[in-house]
């Protein structure tokens, strides 16, 4: 029984003595033969438990990143928020880009402010004033057409009516020069509040829906040429030598922030018939630019996809191994098509 | 020592070194408890010491893979806590909770002790601040961690008969 013990315990104390000097002689080996000793376990032995830190670590970090990342999906939503804002705000101001562009010269930009008091829904506040230039009655125009008039100038501002109050008044024709009246705004209830009339139009000239309405140039307020309503249909009166319509207007006032003043040296040149239609066909090309830039992108994306589906097949019919597949890329990326450029931005 | 009860505690014993690689990392305290050493200290008091020696010795090695540079250091101090504490079983297994606690400490901060002094990384400083310092540190958290394992599967860790 001693002898059994005496012996278990030398044993015990052999292997305990293996045990240490193998590893002291692990820790004196040369470092490549450490590095691959330890590699090898890392590669079996270890590997479960390797991938158990990684997860460990990773959802560490992610508890870690949280609030970074909380913090940048807010602002990714903010911005996406704002980004029909935007597209709004870069649509007015290349329209007045292209009017300025059109009109060369006798007009002021400015900005137009809405009033929030009661009454003030019709009335528009202007940046700009009579040290700038302004003088009354000049006509406040957008790249879609007419807004409204000034009444009050002020040295660093001025006041505007906008085509919806009761006493504006402008003198109209058809486009095409057929037909002659007065457009002021209709004074019904809403939603047809935020429509115009066009009155006083002889009753032999009748107007088809859809028919553009232009300022006529009488009265040497506003020039001729500037874009007022469409016609929407034809109003019953009871006046009998003439006939009155229902417009719907070119502008609406409240998606106006930008707008144009125009001088009574510009008024006074001449017609402007031409300035509106350019600045039309202007935002039309631009548009046209934009979406023949889309299709052409569209179009190369689905040539260099059929490409490389062509290239596929021949490789499967060779026997020639994929590349691609070897390197385990996702496919849908070669077919995706390239980043957009921002087409409504401009250089300098 | 019944097979039911030995697949027990091997089973405890995967788990420990399993929480080794998974609860550490996912706290990432600067001092932390030391899973392996308490998977090795209640492996050793239920079997010989040479076989003690031999797990210690697995187990450090398995430590040692992810630190070529201090490749053994793990190994040989492992082995000789895990040899020790076979030969101190009579008492590891006391019902003195404090007692686990202390056993637990000194098996912890001997490794610490042993694995800095073979692997001989750092200056003289850097060693004692790491054995005088954060040694006792995570041998603290590591006794503490200790004796909850031990609270927590006290049925499936009886004293084995000595």
């Amino acid at each position: 029984m001693a002898r059994a013990a005496r012996s278990g315990s030398r044993a015990d104390t052999a292997l305990f003595a293996t045990c240490a000097l193998l590893a002291l002689l692990a820790t004196v080996l040369p470092l490549p033969i450490r590095d691959a000793i330890a590699s090898s376990l890392r590669r079996t032995v270890v590997a479960p438990l390797l991938a158990l830190q990684e997860r460990a670590e990773r959802a560490r970090t992610a508890f870690a990143a949280r609030d970074a990342v909380a913090a940048q999906v807010d602002s990714l939503v903010l911005r996406n928020a704002e980004l029909g804002q935007l597209a709004h705000e870069n649509a007015t101001l290349r329209g007045l880009l292209s009017l300025s562009r059109q009109l060369q010269w006798g007009f002021l930009p400015s900005e137009a402010l809405h009033g929030r008091g009661t009454g003030d829904e019709h009335m528009l506040i202007l940046t700009r004033g009579a040290e700038d230039g302004v003088q009354p009655r000049s006509a406040v125009v957008a790249p879609a057409g007419l807004i409204g008039q000034v009444t009050t100038v002020d040295p660093s501002t001025s006041l505007a009516i906008l085509w919806t109050h009761p006493d504006f008044r402008a003198s109209a024709m058809a486009a095409d020069g057929t037909a002659f009246g007065i457009v002021r705004p209709h004074l019904g209830e809403e939603p047809e509040r935020s429509l115009l009339e066009l009155r006083g139009v002889a009753f032999r000239d009748a107007l088809k829906p859809g028919t553009l309405i232009l300022t006529s140039g009488l009265g040497g307020v506003f020039p001729r040429g500037i874009p007022i309503g469409v016609v929407m249909g034809d109003v019953n009166t009871s006046e009998a030598w003439s006939r009155t319509y229902l417009l719907r207007p070119a502008v609406y006032p409240p998606d106006v922030s930008n707008v144009m003043i125009l001088t009574p040296q510009r008024v006074a040149a001449g017609p402007m018939d031409s300035v509106w239609i350019s600045v039309a066909r202007a935002d039309s090309a631009a548009r046209g630019v934009a979406a023949s830039g889309d299709s052409l992108a569209r179009l190369a994306a689905l040539a260099e996809a059929q490409r490389r589906r062509q290239m596929d097949s021949l490789r499967t019919v060779l026997g020639i191994p994929n590349p691609a597949d070897s390197a385990k890329r996702d496919s849908s990326a070669a077919i995706a098509p390239p980043v957009r450029r921002d087409t409504t931005r401009k250089t300098p | 020592m019944s097979v039911q009860r030995a697949l027990r505690a091997a089973a405890l014993f995967v788990a420990l070194v399993a929480m080794h690689y998974f609860v550490r990392p996912l706290l990432g305290w600067r001092v932390s408890m030391d899973f392996l050493v308490i998977a090795m200290l209640l492996v050793s008091v239920r079997v010989r010491p040479g076989v003690a020696a031999v797990v210690g010795f697995a187990l450090g090695l398995i430590g040692d893979s992810l630190h070529p540079e201090t490749f053994g250091a793990g190994a040989l101090a492992m082995s000789i806590v895990g040899f020790g504490a076979s030969w101190l079983k009579a008492v590891f297994f006391s019902d003195n909770v404090f007692l686990h606690a202390f056993f637990f400490f000194v098996g912890k901060w001997a490794f610490d002790v042993v694995f800095v002094v073979a692997a001989r990384q750092g200056g003289v400083y850097d060693m004692a601040t790491q054995i005088f310092l954060w040694s006792p540190l995570a041998a603290a958290m590591t006794a503490v961690t200790g004796v909850v394992v031990l609270l927590l599967f006290r049925s499936m860790l009886e004293a084995p008969s000595s």
